[in-house]
C-alpha cells in the first residue's frame, strides 16, 4: 500500500465542448493543459513527467498519444501512456512522485465523443468471441445492472427526484456542457435523461510534493473479472474494494467524507456506486443521490460525459470544491472529498481517490 | 473561411484465435447442442462459458461439465436499437444462470410478446425459469442459442 500523504494537487482545469470545429483535438488538449499549468501558478518549472489517459479507439487515431502527447506537454519529459480512465492515470502519476521517479507531473485525459459514433465505438470494445456477436454496448451493461438493482429491491421511489437534482446541478455547473451533446437510445429500464450526455471532455491536473491547496490522502484501485457473467451484478465489487483501500490509506471513514464526486455512466450507475463506496446502504443509493447534497454536486453524467476523461474530471470537480472554487455548485467548504473513475469498458476497473483541503 | 473536417473510417481485418477451450465450447454447441462449463481446480466453481482458467483464483480448470438446458433469469434489459445479425428490435438480453453453473451467461431471450414493454418487463421481473433453444443449423458461435421462457 502506498503513502500518498505527501503529494498535492497544484492546478486543475477542465473543458467540456461539443463539435467545436474551430479547434482540433490537440488544440483542445493544449488549451486545457495550459490552463491547469497556469492554475498551478509556476509555469512549466520543475515539470518532469506527463501521464496521459487516452484511448486510440476513442480518438480514432492509432497510437493516438504519439499525436496528442506533445499537446499535453510531453516533449523531452518522462511520459507514461495509460490506455484507460484518467483517475487511473492520476494514480500512476502519484505513484511516480511517491517513488521519487518524478517531481512535478501533468496528468491529462480526454475523449471527444463528437468525432465518432459512440454506439459503434462501444460495441467495438467488447470481447470479440463471446460478446461482440450479440451487439452488446456499454449502456446495455448499465441497463442490466440497473434492472438487477431494481429486482433486488433497490428503492426506485427516488429516481425522479435524483434525476431532477442531477439536472438542476448540471444546469448550474458552469463547467458542464450547456449546448450540443448527444444522448444514445435508452435500453429498458433506463430513460433518456438517465443516460450520459456525450461530450468532448479534456481534464488536466498538475501534482507535486510541494505543499499546495489539496492533499492526496488515499488511493485505491481494483478490478473485476473480464467475464460479465462472473461479476457481482449491481454490486460494483471493484469499486467497493478500491474505496476500502483508499479510505484505509487515508485513515478516514466514509461518513467523515464531506463531498463525493463518484463516476457512473448513468443515473443508476451513480446510485449503485454510492452503495459500493459504503455511503449508502444496499438499495438506498438512489435516495442519497436524490437528497444528499454531498453527492455529485457537479451533476454527474448529466453534466457531460466523455471517456476516458471522467475519473480525472471528477478529481477536478472535487478539488474545486475543496478550494471553495466550484462556483454556483459549491457545497459549503468541505475539508475532505472522494472522487472515483471507472474504466472505459463496462466499469471493469475502478480508481478511488480521497482528497483533503491542505 | 471554411473550417475543414476530414472523414475517417477504420476497417481492418483481424483473425482472433479462440483457443482450445473456447473452440471445444463452440464445437459442443454445433455438434451436440449443449452448453459446457469447466470447473476451477481451486474454488471448484463451474464456470460458463467453459474456459481454460479461473481468473479469480488464477488456477487452471480441468473437469468439463454440461449445464442446463434450463436455468434462471437473473436480470435483463430490453433493447430497441437494431444490430446486424440479430432479430428486429425490441429484443430482450439477459443474464441467465444455467442449472449447475456458478456464473451467468449473457444472451438473448426469444419468444416473448414485446408489444407492451412494461408488461413484458413485469413478467421478466419474476425471474422466470428459461430453457436454452438452439437454432436449426448451429454454426459453432455464441449466437447458436438463445433462451426461452418455460
Amino acid at each position: 500500500m502506498t503513502d500518498a500523504a505527501d503529494v498535492y494537487i497544484e492546478g486543475v482545469a477542465i473543458e467540456l465542448s461539443w463539435a467545436d470545429r474551430t479547434r482540433s483535438l490537440t488544440e483542445l488538449i493544449f488549451t486545457t493543459v495550459s490552463k491547469a499549468v497556469d492554475d498551478a501558478g509556476r509555469g512549466y518549472e520543475g515539470i518532469d513527467s506527463v501521464v496521459l489517459a487516452a484511448h486510440d479507439l476513442v480518438d480514432g487515431r492509432s497510437l493516438s498519444s504519439m499525436v496528442t502527447a506533445p499537446a499535453a506537454g510531453a516533449y523531452l519529459r518522462d511520459e507514461v501512456r495509460y490506455s484507460d480512465d484518467g483517475a487511473g492515470a492520476f494514480a500512476a502519476a502519484v505513484a511516480r512522485i511517491e517513488a521519487d521517479e518524478a517531481e512535478r507531473s501533468i496528468v491529462a485525459a480526454w475523449g471527444r465523443a463528437s468525432e465518432h459514433d459512440v454506439e459503434e465505438f462501444s460495441r467495438a470494445l467488447f470481447d470479440r468471441i463471446f460478446l461482440a456477436p450479440l451487439g452488446l454496448e456499454e449502456l446495455h451493461v448499465s441497463a442490466l445492472n440497473a434492472q438487477k438493482w431494481r429486482i433486488d429491491g433497490g428503492d426506485a421511489s427516488h429516481v425522479e427526484t435524483a434525476q431532477a437534482r442531477r439536472a438542476t446541478a448540471a444546469k448550474a455547473n458552469p463547467r458542464a456542457l450547456h449546448a450540443g451533446g448527444k444522448r444514445s437510445t435508452p435500453a429498458y429500464p433506463l430513460a433518456s435523461d438517465h443516460l450520459p450526455l456525450w461530450a468532448d471532455v479534456v481534464a488536466a491536473v498538475v501534482i507535486s510534493k510541494r505543499p499546495s491547496g489539496v492533499r492526496i490522502k488515499g488511493l485505491g484501485l481494483s478490478s473485476e473479472p473480464s467475464w460479465l457473467g462472473d461479476r457481482g451484478v449491481a454490486k460494483a465489487p471493484a469499486l467497493k474494494r478500491a474505496a476500502q483501500r483508499a479510505l484505509s490509506e487515508a485513515q478516514i471513514g466514509v461518513d467523515e467524507i464531506e463531498l463525493f464526486e463518484i463516476d457512473g455512466m448513468t443515473l443508476y450507475d451513480e446510485a449503485i456506486a454510492l452503495e459500493a463506496i459504503g455511503l449508502a446502504a444496499t438499495g438506498e443509493g438512489m435516495r442519497s443521490l436524490a437528497h444528499d447534497p454531498r453527492c455529485n454536486p457537479s451533476g454527474g453524467s448529466m453534466a457531460g460525459y466523455g471517456v476516458p476523461a471522467m475519473g480525472l474530471a471528477r478529481i477536478v470537480e472535487a478539488t474545486l470544491q475543496l478550494r471553495g472554487a466550484a462556483g454556483p455548485v459549491q457545497q459549503g467548504r468541505p475539508r475532505t472529498a472522494m472522487a472515483s473513475g471507472q474504466s472505459v469498458t463496462a466499469a471493469q476497473t475502478q480508481t478511488v481517490v480521497v482528497l483533503e483541503a491542505a | 473561411m471554411e473550417l475543414v473536417t476530414i472523414e475517417g473510417k477504420w476497417d481492418f481485418n483481424y483473425t482472433y484465435f479462440a483457443g482450445e477451450s473456447a473452440s471445444r465450447f463452440f464445437h459442443e454447441l454445433r455438434e451436440n447442442q449443449r452448453i459446457m462449463g469447466t470447473r476451477c481446480t481451486k474454488c471448484e466453481k463451474l464456470l460458463v462459458p467453459a474456459r481454460a482458467y479461473c481468473d479469480v483464483c488464477m488456477s487452471v480448470t480441468d473437469e468439463w461439465v454440461e449445464v442446463g438446458p434450463e436455468g434462471t433469469l437473473e436480470t435483463f434489459t430490453i433493447i430497441t436499437t437494431a444490430f446486424p445479425g440479430l432479430p428486429k428490435p425490441p429484443i430482450v438480453m439477459a443474464y441467465v444462470t444455467l442449472d449447475g453453473a456458478d456464473t451467468a451467461l449473457i444472451n438473448l431471450v426469444h419468444g416473448m410478446d414485446l408489444s407492451d414493454i412494461e408488461k413484458a418487463a413485469q413478467k421478466l421481473n419474476a425471474l422466470p425459469r428459461v430453457r436454452v433453444e438452439f437454432i436449426d443449423e448451429p454454426k459453432g458461435r455464441i449466437t447458436d442459442f438463445s433462451f426461452k421462457l418455460i
